[in-house]
């Protein structure tokens, strides 16, 4: 599994890394658009909630 | 008519200058008092630093806007403050030393009715034996991203390195925090992630090793003390979140570090064990301590009255609560509301500029008692609503001396970050990120301190499309073109 060689033996590394669905998420452009959509409304309610 | 003077034209400075002639118009007078000839959008950096935007995509030139919008500009820089006037004259004066090039090294001394210390931060190069040249500027053995010439200069420093990648040369890259007392982790951040995406796009990234360096006591703490967010029905810390990334791309992390001493290709450290090391590298980009610019205040008499107005790292005392006290005391009231001068109340410090009355992260030391802790982010979101409220304050004062000040806490504030890595529209991406509130209130927020439903993080291409967004709102908005109020800070 290619998006696992940085777990490497030598140095265990105890965090989690995307697979690959997540990374193909991550450039899905359908997928980004609505999280685009998502991630502004909560940016503009801090926005809001912050002034 | 009134005079407010705002000494620094930077995100809270221009903020607070622009609303305040707006809403004064012409009855009254604003006067920027600020070393640089241009605005820069310091986020945007980042980008120039890796060649991916000119200079002039970050900076426009102050003059002209400032102009348009009757705002009285004198490019110089403030050198003390007088607060209660001179012998004879109890009217309150600031002088200044102009760097224009007209009139580089004249002094002027400039009367105020309100005067906003919003001056951001000395990037104290000479903290750090070897990171500065010695004479308050950055040295000969690291690059920086903080001024966009710093920028450009990086960039053309990194070309080299994949120069000779692309030779066969196996290179170092070192990013991180040049101090055991750095704040602004986010830009280095942010920095290595672009260095990463660079080097992979130019075919070169077998050929360097990238590592990552920071005061940082554990990975994700970006001087807030970390945070947790909610994702995929966890809540979860960024701790976990920041290793993820630096683990996916392959780059190893130093912590704790206080960087104590650089070298041509070597970065000198001790960590928070006591042990010290060196970092070998072929390019390395580390941020320097902030402090305040170092003005000078003085009363009536002559006498010099600094500590008075000026805490000891050269920010300026507001609102807060400076009383020392442990960690475990800490509150979120302990955070400015106001940012007014506790002896002097047409004085205001906004942005940077302000003295927090402590850490957010939790205060940390070597065996050897070094202080190696993160200090406060006070840049971007926060400056900017600072910056609106004393706006906000200075105009109502002078209507009425007696109004109330507007608030602003930063433990009542949220911030967004986007860290993108790339440019391009489909091809690049991004972590975002926003935090509810900025300063944790463990009172309010039991658990984690913050909003869970507001402090989030996420990767991909909808971050990065954001960061562009951001990046062109927020120039249109500083250059006061049509509409520029209904953009958020």
């Amino acid at each position: 599994m290619s998006h696992e060689k940085n777990f490497q033996k030598e140095q265990f590394t105890l965090t989690m890394i995307p697979g690959g669905f997540a990374k193909k998420m991550r450039t899905c452009l359908i997928f980004q658009a609505f999280r685009f959509a998502v991630i502004n409304i909560k940016m503009l309610v801090v926005v809001s909630k912050s002034h | 008519m009134a005079r407010l003077i705002v000494m620094g034209g930077g995100v809270s400075g221009h903020t607070t200058a622009t609303f305040a002639k707006k809403w004064l118009g012409k009855k009254h007078e604003v006067v920027v008092v600020t070393p640089n000839s241009n605005w820069n959008w310091i986020p945007s950096n980042i980008w120039v630093g890796v060649g991916q935007m000119k200079k002039e995509e970050v900076v426009f030139p102050l003059a002209p806007v400032y102009k348009k919008a009757g705002i009285d500009f004198r490019q110089a820089k403030a050198v003390s403050i007088h607060p209660d006037g001179k012998e004879g004259d109890t009217t309150p004066y600031i002088t200044i030393e102009y760097t224009d090039a007209d009139k580089a090294g004249q002094t002027e001394e400039l009367t105020y009715d309100y005067l906003v210390n919003a001056t951001g931060p000395k990037l104290n190069f000479d903290a750090t034996p070897g990171l500065g040249n010695g004479e308050g500027q950055m040295g000969s053995h690291t690059v920086s991203v903080c001024t966009a010439d710093h920028a450009v200069h990086a960039n053309e420093e990194l070309r080299k390195i994949f120069d000779k990648a692309k030779a066969g040369e196996r290179q170092k890259i070192l990013v991180g925090t040049g101090h055991g007392m750095c704040t602004c982790q986010g830009a280095a951040f942010e920095y290595i992630f672009n260095i990463e995406h660079e080097a992979t796009a130019a075919g070169v990234r077998d050929m360097i090793d990238i590592k990552w360096i920071s005061n940082e006591s554990f990975m994700g703490d970006f001087g807030m003390g970390g945070l947790h967010m909610k994702v995929g029905g966890y809540v979860v810390s960024s701790k976990l979140f920041a290793e993820s990334l630096f683990s996916e791309r392959n780059v190893p992390w130093l912590i704790g570090a206080h960087v104590s001493k650089v070298e041509e290709g070597k970065a000198h450290y001790e960590l928070l064990d006591g042990t010290t090391g060196v970092e070998e590298f072929d390019f390395a980009m580390l941020i320097p301590p902030f402090a305040g610019v170092g003005i000078k205040a003085y009363a009536k008499d002559g006498s010099d009255m600094t500590d008075k107005i000026f805490a000891p790292n050269a920010f300026m005392k507001v609102d807060a609560d400076y009383t020392a006290k442990p960690y475990e005391e800490w509150r979120a009231a302990d955070w400015p509301r106001t940012y007014q001068n506790p002896d002097y109340k047409n004085m205001f410090a906004a942005g940077i500029a302000f003295a927090p009355p402590h850490l957010i992260s939790k205060p940390m030391k070597s065996v050897n008692g070094t202080p190696i802790n993160p200090t406060p982010p006070r840049t971007g979101m926060p400056s900017g609503i600072i910056g609106k409220a004393v706006a906000h304050s200075v105009c109502d004062m002078i209507k009425n001396p007696d109004a109330k000040p507007h608030e602003a806490s930063m433990a009542e504030m949220g911030a967004a970050c986007v860290a993108s890595a790339g440019k391009g529209l489909t091809t690049g991406t991004a972590a975002a990120m926003t935090v509810f509130p900025v300063v944790p209130d463990f009172e309010t927020y039991p658990g984690t301190g913050r909003d869970t439903d507001y402090t989030f993080g996420e990767i991909g291409l909808a971050g990065h499309w954001i960061k562009h967004i951001l990046h062109h709102l927020f120039i249109y908005k500083a250059k006061l073109k049509p509409g520029w109020t209904l953009v958020p800070e």
